[in-house]
């Protein structure tokens, strides 16, 4: 027997006592087949209706140390990276992915590159799927058009989310993940800058990854 | 480091720590701290406690058909193009660890955190097998850079005070000026920052742990603040996730679930910083991710667990309220526990995975205030688990002689009212006449009480002589008396 046959069938011995195997099993698949409905209470905090969301969304953003600006239209989004990086005394640069709505922008006066994050990276630009009013948490998938890397990498973090992205709570985002039919290999979930407490118990930012997380929420 | 285990020298442990002035001055410093986050990030949301038995709830019946729910696991893990790998001991855990690291040709290793690295001794073996693990939590790296074991499992340096950090620094960074200004804490968190930085590109294997397995997707979730366990395990080219078989969830509801309770419980935020949810290696056209993803599916004593006394412990989520919480804890810090579990969940999992013989003064570590059972996200009965291990360890006859004696004794006593009420009245007022100013300096078989402290000497007579007297407490009396039925049952002070 392996390793996994004896775990598994000391498992079975412990627990299955006298329930019927197929009726175990049967109850796991409809388990399965119900995944998409929460079962838990979800907090109120998790059901803010539409008009208060951006407001609740931004205030948890801020509450976590991240900054945040509108941008009327995507096609504004350049000159508002430009703008930003200038009062963040940050060279005129950026790295970021492959991102088609990225790439379709006029970028003069800013020197783009693209590909996955390098040793060091001043600041960078990635796209969130979606962002979550509960606690102002941004999800990212990672792919070609957001490496993975750049979310850790940047000094400087700068993420694009189209306003009508943001979705009340945590549960409408699996509910919206399963629907966007992507298969990423990660799903990121950032809810402000990096930060530790571990020299002295006094929380500082900017642990290993980010110093400083900005969000460009797009109205249009 | 390898925790060689010393949870049976626990008295001397205790006595070691009480007497070692740093780490003393950093659980002062941390006292507190954890405690009134946690309150301010509960009282935010007023479903708190119905999402805690929820929690609960979800977890029984996860557990009451494990063995399906890693199955199914396994299979999407497969699907997904990743590799399972089971373990039913550390020693197997070593062993596929080892192999994967050689095939992937690694001399150096990344290590997110990840407490079940602690359990299996992951570092040691790998050093002496020529492959440098490099913690890269910053906690971690400070206490690797100490030769030591993490004392807490969400804070693994609490122990450490800011001027062992310089020191400890300036040792290990001999590369960097000897004069270079350290003083700021952000001078030391931004050495650690670039210092590690270099190393996330140099490992050709990266380890992490995780916080749950999601059996709907075959995902594994780490929960970090720092970003370290995501750069750990997306620079390199393999990543291999070590967790334990009862981490498993059924769908992403249920992680909602936990992570609603997790960070919260743990440090007071509504939600750490990065959830990450992570399947198979890096896809077709990504240009960045892993290109291979082994999960480590450790048993090591968990499925004798199951169906038994201390099954409830495997709901634990590894928030460390319980310990932030306790007044054992907070005094003593977690190495005196002697393994890698400390505090009250250590004391009820310790024996569990290791064996009460090994641990039997553990579960005897607790003044049963029960704040770890009252703050535990999960509603895992702790004081109840650790009373069972005190009366198992009773029935197999591992409690000392004279304690075994002293008990039976005091039963005997105890089975006969009149004669009990006639021995603690003759040994309150003995007692009485024994002390000089209230208090008593010295006590019959109670050194252990005395040589730390006075003993407060009794104020006279037993209540029920002076309750039989009808004394009644002036203030009390004049505000509201008992009714006298309530008071008979001897519920009131
Ligand atoms: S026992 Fe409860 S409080 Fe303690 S670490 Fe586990 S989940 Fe948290």
């Amino acid at each position: 027997m392996s390793a996994r046959d004896r775990i598994l069938s000391r498992i079975r011995r412990a627990t299955a006592q006298g329930r019927d195997e197929a009726e175990r099993r049967e109850a796991v698949r409809a388990r399965l087949a119900a995944a998409g409905r929460q079962t838990a209470p979800t907090p109120a905090g998790a059901r803010t209706p539409p008009e208060a969301r951006l407001a609740q969304f931004e205030d948890k953003l801020r509450a976590v140390d991240a900054t945040v600006s509108h941008v009327p239209r995507l096609a504004d989004l350049p000159a508002a990276l430009a703008h930003e990086l200038r009062a963040r005394n940050l060279p005129p640069s950026l790295r970021m992915g492959e991102e088609p709505a990225f790439a379709a922008l006029d970028w003069t006066g800013l020197e783009v590159s693209r590909g996955p994050g390098r040793l060091e990276e001043p600041a960078a630009l990635s796209r969130a799927w979606f962002g979550v009013a509960e606690t102002g948490t941004l999800a990212l998938l990672s792919g070609p058009d957001n490496p993975v890397t750049l979310t850790f990498l940047a000094e400087t973090h700068f993420v694009a989310l189209r306003r009508a992205d943001i979705l009340p709570g945590l549960d409408e985002l699996w509910a919206a993940l399963r629907a966007s039919g992507r298969d990423a290999r990660t799903v990121n979930l950032v809810t402000g800058p990096s930060r530790s407490a571990d020299i002295g118990q006094v929380l500082q930012l900017g642990a290993h990854g980010p110093v400083a997380l900005h969000v460009f929420v797009i109205d249009d | 480091m390898t925790h060689l285990q010393t949870s049976d020298r626990f008295a001397q442990n205790v006595r070691e720590a009480l007497a070692d002035a740093n780490l003393q001055a950093a659980l002062r410093g941390a006292r507190g701290n954890f405690i009134a986050k946690r309150a301010k990030a509960a009282a935010l949301v007023p479903e708190f406690d119905a999402i805690r038995d929820a929690a609960r709830d979800m977890k029984n019946a996860t557990l009451a058909d494990l063995d399906l729910w890693l199955e199914h696991y396994e299979r999407k893990v497969t699907e997904a193009g990743g590799v399972v790998h089971w373990a039913e001991s550390a020693e197997d855990a070593r062993a596929i660890v080892l192999d994967i690291c050689r095939k992937a040709g690694a001399r150096t290793v990344n290590k997110g955190k990840t407490m079940i690295s602690e359990e299996c001794g992951i570092n040691d073996w790998l050093e002496r097998n020529g492959i440098r693990p490099v913690e890269t939590d910053l906690g971690e790296y400070i206490i690797q850079l100490r030769g030591e074991t993490p004392s807490h499992i969400i804070a693994p340096a609490v122990h450490v005070t800011v001027p062992q950090v310089r020191e400890e620094f300036r040792k290990a960074h001999a590369d960097l000026p000897p004069d270079r200004d350290l003083e700021g804490l952000d001078t030391l968190l931004t050495e650690a920052r670039r210092v590690l930085r270099r190393k996330y590109f140099e490992a050709e294997v990266g380890i992490t742990g995780a916080n749950m397995l999601i059996a709907e997707t075959g995902q594994s979730v780490i929960v970090t603040n720092e970003g370290n366990g995501d750069l750990s395990q997306s620079l390199p080219r393999v990543h291999i996730v070590l967790a334990s078989i009862e981490k498993v969830v059924p769908t992403l509801e249920d992680a909602s679930t936990v992570l609603r309770l997790l960070a919260r419980s743990a440090t007071g935020q509504e939600m750490s910083v990065y959830t990450t949810f992570s399947s198979g290696p890096r896809r077709r056209d990504d240009p960045d991710g892993p290109e291979e993803y082994h999960v480590v599916l450790l048993d090591n004593g968990r499925s004798n667990m199951v169906g038994g006394p201390f099954q409830d412990m495997l709901r634990c989520i590894r928030c460390g309220a319980c310990m932030n919480h306790c007044p054992v804890y907070q005094t003593i810090g977690g190495h005196a526990y002697g393994w890698v579990y400390p505090g009250p969940m250590g004391a009820v999992l310790t024996p569990a995975l290791t064996g009460i013989e090994k641990s039997r003064d553990l579960p005897n570590a607790s003044t049963f205030c029960g704040r770890c059972e009252e703050v535990c996200p999960m509603r895992i009965p702790l004081p109840g688990m650790m009373r069972h291990w005190r009366a198992q360890e009773f029935e197999r006859r591992l409690t000392p002689g004279a304690v075994r004696w002293g008990l039976g004794a005091w039963t005997w006593l105890a089975e006969r009212p009149r004669l009990y009420r006639a021995a603690t009245r003759a040994a309150a007022l003995a007692l009485r006449a024994m002390a000089r100013g209230g208090r008593l300096r010295r006590l019959p078989l109670g050194r252990g009480w005395t040589a730390h402290r006075d003993f407060p000497a009794p104020e006279g007579d037993t209540f029920m002589a002076r309750y039989a007297r009808g004394e009644r407490p002036p203030a009390r009396q004049a505000a509201a008396p008992p009714p006298r039925a309530q008071a008979q049952d001897g519920a009131r002070p």
